[in-house]
């Protein structure tokens, strides 16, 4: 892999850590989140690590987005049982 | 390259440890902690970089790249999921009690 | 001065910035040359005659540091049960309803060959990448789809918590067995062929000795784990508000 291709997807893995930090919906602070999660993988794969890589993606990308959604759904639920009761 | 990789896994850490000290909204404390653990994940792999280096699975030709810090790099992935998890369903149980996940309203209450 | 006025964050990044020049002085120390130093060398060299695996990376976490492994499993078995245990007193209540037809119908033909990816990542761990690790996260992962695409009424009827917790206790527990048959034969905890495990032939699937029973070990007790973790999380979805739900936010 070329150096400029490599220093394109660190500037765009600055990028999107920045991006989930500030922010203010939680909901794209999450999807940030997965995406950083996908391009880590993909620099694993440039750094010659195939286990890693493997592990990163299924489990940052597909796991720990899916728990965050589930904990913000159960964060909300609230808001919405007072609308309803109104 | 390696230098390149270094400075990045240095400056994503900052950024979470930025998050997780000025912002009021707990699911961004956990947020931050995952862009922390991610950025340490980083910087172990990259340490055990050779260039041009082949990974190391066995019908190797040429010089594998270093296979320990990738071994203990898979332990520490699944170690920093179940912590976010844990963290998480913390979060959750406060909303509970609270009614609020921001953390100036949970301190000015005080129980 | 309040936690989001600027004068607070700009002293915090400026902190933080300061932080990050102090590591990156440290790291710039380190050296590289272009060769492997270090224990490394004797794992690279000898791994595929000491162990008879293919893959180093799993024969490192199988075999040399065996022990590690174990520790990595209690951690997770540690988090599972302090999340089953916040939530053991809410009052226990399914969601019924799942995903329209097309995607139940359709999830149906999928299904199958997700198993088969799981299970062939986890088999296959001393020879291709992957592991125990890795088939037991997309396990997990199959689990999590049923949830969702079917009602977490059906994935409890038919995957029950209980054989979750049944499965995952008897990995750690094989884990465990496995390495005190190494202690009994005299060679230490957890050893692999010093025990008297067949190494076989390098490349083939019955090699490796205790490293493809490790991993299938590893492998059921990560699935459970992380999908004992989802369900735990969502089985307080209410049936009631099931239509508040589905109204699109503005």
């Amino acid at each position: 892999m070329t150096i400029s291709f490599y220093a394109f997807l660190c500037g765009f893995l600055a990028l999107t850590a920045v991006v989930a930090a500030e922010i203010e919906d939680i909901l794209s602070a999450v999807i940030s989140l997965s995406v950083f999660g996908i391009l880590l993988a993909i620099a694993f794969a440039i750094l010659q690590a195939p286990d890693v890589a493997l592990t990163q993606a299924v489990i940052n990308s597909g796991l720990v987005t899916s728990l965050f959604l589930v904990a913000y759904s159960q964060t909300e639920k609230q808001q919405f049982r007072r609308k309803d009761k109104k | 390259m390696i230098k390149l990789s270094y400075a990045t896994a240095i400056f994503i850490f900052c950024i979470g440890l930025y998050t997780i000290i000025s912002k009021r909204n707990l699911f961004k404390t956990v947020i931050g902690l995952a862009i922390m653990e991610s950025a340490v994940l980083l910087l172990i792999v990259t340490s055990g970089y050779i260039p041009g280096g082949v990974p190391p699975l066995l019908p190797m030709n040429g010089v594998a790249v270093n296979p320990l810090p990738q071994a203990f790099t898979l332990t520490a992935i699944v170690i920093g999921a179940s912590d976010v998890a844990l963290a998480l369903a913390l979060v959750i149980k406060l909303h509970r009690r609270y009614g609020t996940v921001d953390l100036d309203k949970i301190r000015g209450l005080r129980g | 001065m309040h936690r989001s006025s600027v004068f607070f964050r700009l002293a915090t990044l400026l902190f933080c910035l300061c932080l990050g020049w102090w590591f990156w002085k440290g790291i710039e120390a380190l050296e590289h040359t272009g060769t492997l130093t270090g224990p490394a060398v004797h794992y690279v060299a000898r791994a595929a005659e000491e162990t008879g695996a293919s893959n180093l990376v799993g024969a490192i976490l199988f075999d040399y540091r065996a022990l590690d492994t174990l520790g990595e499993a209690t951690v997770i078995y540690t988090a599972v049960c302090g999340i089953a245990m916040l939530f053991s007193r809410s009052k226990y209540r399914k969601s019924s309803t799942g995903l329209s037809f097309i995607v139940k119908r359709g999830l149906g033909f999928v299904i199958p060959f997700i198993l088969l990816y799981a299970a062939g990542i986890v088999l296959m761990g001393h020879l291709t990448p992957g592991g125990g690790f890795q088939g037991g996260a997309v396990f997990a992962t199959m689990t999590i789809l049923f949830c969702i695409v079917y009602g977490s009424n059906f994935e409890a009827a038919r995957i029950n918590p209980k054989i979750k917790e049944f499965i995952e206790s008897s990995g750690a527990v094989m884990f465990t067995l496995i390495g005190l048959v190494g202690l009994i034969a005299g060679a230490g905890f957890l050893a692999n062929s010093a025990a008297g495990f067949p190494t076989g032939r390098v490349g083939s699937v019955l090699s490796g000795g205790t490293i493809p029973l490790l991993n299938i070990a590893v492998g059921m007790k990560v699935g459970a784990g992380l999908s004992t973790i989802f369900y735990s999380m969502v089985k307080l979805l209410e049936v009631k508000y099931e239509d508040a739900v589905e109204v699109d936010r503005p």
